[in-house]
């Protein structure tokens, strides 16, 4: 129970991770690897933004080795959640929003409406500053009013 | 009979496949040339990984199934098992991707390559000890970088699902090698090389095994294919 409880608030607490590292690292120092994800520079279906998921990875395999190392204790957990939520930003990301695949074209749902309303406006900035909506699963309300 | 028993599967695994290879909508005969480079190709390290891990009895076989011809410790059937066995493999994913538009699976490459990454990493740091389980966590993590971050393959999720499909077969070709429905194994395993896990009687090492070459066995495959129809 109280490893599920983990697992819940650090998919949560990634949330805010995400919108930190958004802003300040794939915006700041490593804009050369999140550049073509917002002027789709590079040919083919890999972007070099897709290097995040590595990123991400690795502390992710960290966690849960140290943490199966101590009888998959709270560490394992955290990891897990990292694995979960890289998991969910793919589903939603990748899936959902940039249609690598073409699944949920038409949905109705007024919460992936807006998500997608939302990184819309993200990715309008082509540039490195004044971007808005670096969030990810989460979704300011203003993006849900404008129903047409 | 029995002695032929290894020989027999291989025959069955690639006779139905070769049959069906000169059917005027499949003409994989065509490609039978580029198959063939592959194959041998891929083949060469994996039958050098084979005569290791036999030397060091991570695995052995039972040579009551076999015809009695040994080369470098291994059994001359184990060494057409690299060429059969991918054979059928490509044949499939060659009707697949001849008959079925897949490629719209290739935007789960990133998800597809970062799971398993993740999971043949832990496995492999939380059992170096294991030879067999080590081995192969690290040479699928390799193909699996070289293919999505160098050489930037699309088809890693097109493939990966065709190899669920094969499965299929997997059961029931390794199923009898591994010893399902004989008195005894053909291929045995030592209990503390590899993690015990096994599906029916086959360790769930041979499934991740069985996918890392024919992983390479289709890279190399379509690079054959391409430079074949560049000359042609
Ligand atoms: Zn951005
Ligand atoms: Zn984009
Ligand atoms: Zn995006």
């Amino acid at each position: 129970m109280i490893n599920f409880l983990i697992v819940i608030t650090v998919f949560i607490s990634m949330e805010g991770a995400t919108w930190l590292i958004h802003k300040y690292i794939m915006h700041g120092f490593l804009w050369i690897l999140h550049k073509d994800h917002h002027d789709h520079s590079t040919d083919g279906s890999l972007e070099k933004n897709d290097y995040f998921f590595v990123i991400f990875a690795l502390p992710a395999i960290a966690l849960m080795y140290f943490g199966s190392l101590e009888g998959f204790n709270y560490v394992f957990y955290i990891g897990l959640a990292i694995t979960f939520y890289g998991m969910a930003y793919f589903f939603v990301h990748d899936i959902f929003i940039h249609q690598r695949v073409k699944l949920f074209r038409n949905t109705k749902s007024s919460y992936f409406l807006a998500l997608r309303r939302a990184h819309k406006q993200h990715h309008k900035h082509l540039d490195k500053y004044f971007g808005e909506c670096f969030g990810f699963l989460y979704v300011p309300k203003k993006y849900f009013k404008t129903k047409k | 009979m029995k002695p032929y028993t290894y020989f027999l599967i291989l025959l069955f695994t690639v006779f139905v496949c070769f049959i069906a290879s000169f059917d005027k909508r499949i003409e994989f005969h065509k490609h039978f040339g580029a198959f063939i480079k592959s194959a041998i190709l891929v083949a060469i390290p994996y039958i050098l990984w084979d005569v290791w891990f036999t030397i060091h009895g991570i695995w052995w076989f039972n040579f009551d199934y076999t015809s009695g011809i040994v080369i470098a410790g291994l059994p001359i059937e184990e060494m057409l098992f690299f060429i059969c066995i991918p054979f059928s493999c490509v044949f499939t994913y060659f009707c697949f991707d001849t008959f079925f538009k897949l490629d719209w699976l290739s935007g789960f490459n990133n998800i597809i390559v970062f799971l398993s990454i993740i999971v043949c990493s832990l496995i492999a740091l939380l059992h170096p000890e294991k030879t067999y389980t080590f081995v192969t966590a690290i040479a699928t993590i390799i193909i699996l970088i070289y293919l999505h971050f160098i050489v930037r393959a699309t088809w890693i999720s097109q493939a990966s699902f065709v190899y669920l499909i094969l499965m299929l077969g997997f059961f029931p070709v390794n199923g009898i090698l591994t010893g399902s429905g004989l008195e005894s194994p053909i291929v045995n395993y030592n209990p503390d090389e590899f993690l015990g896990i096994r599906m029916l009687t086959i360790p769930v090492e041979d499934a991740v095994y069985g996918y890392s070459q024919f992983l390479w066995v289709i890279y190399f495959f379509k690079l054959f294919q391409k430079r074949e129809s560049s000359i042609g």
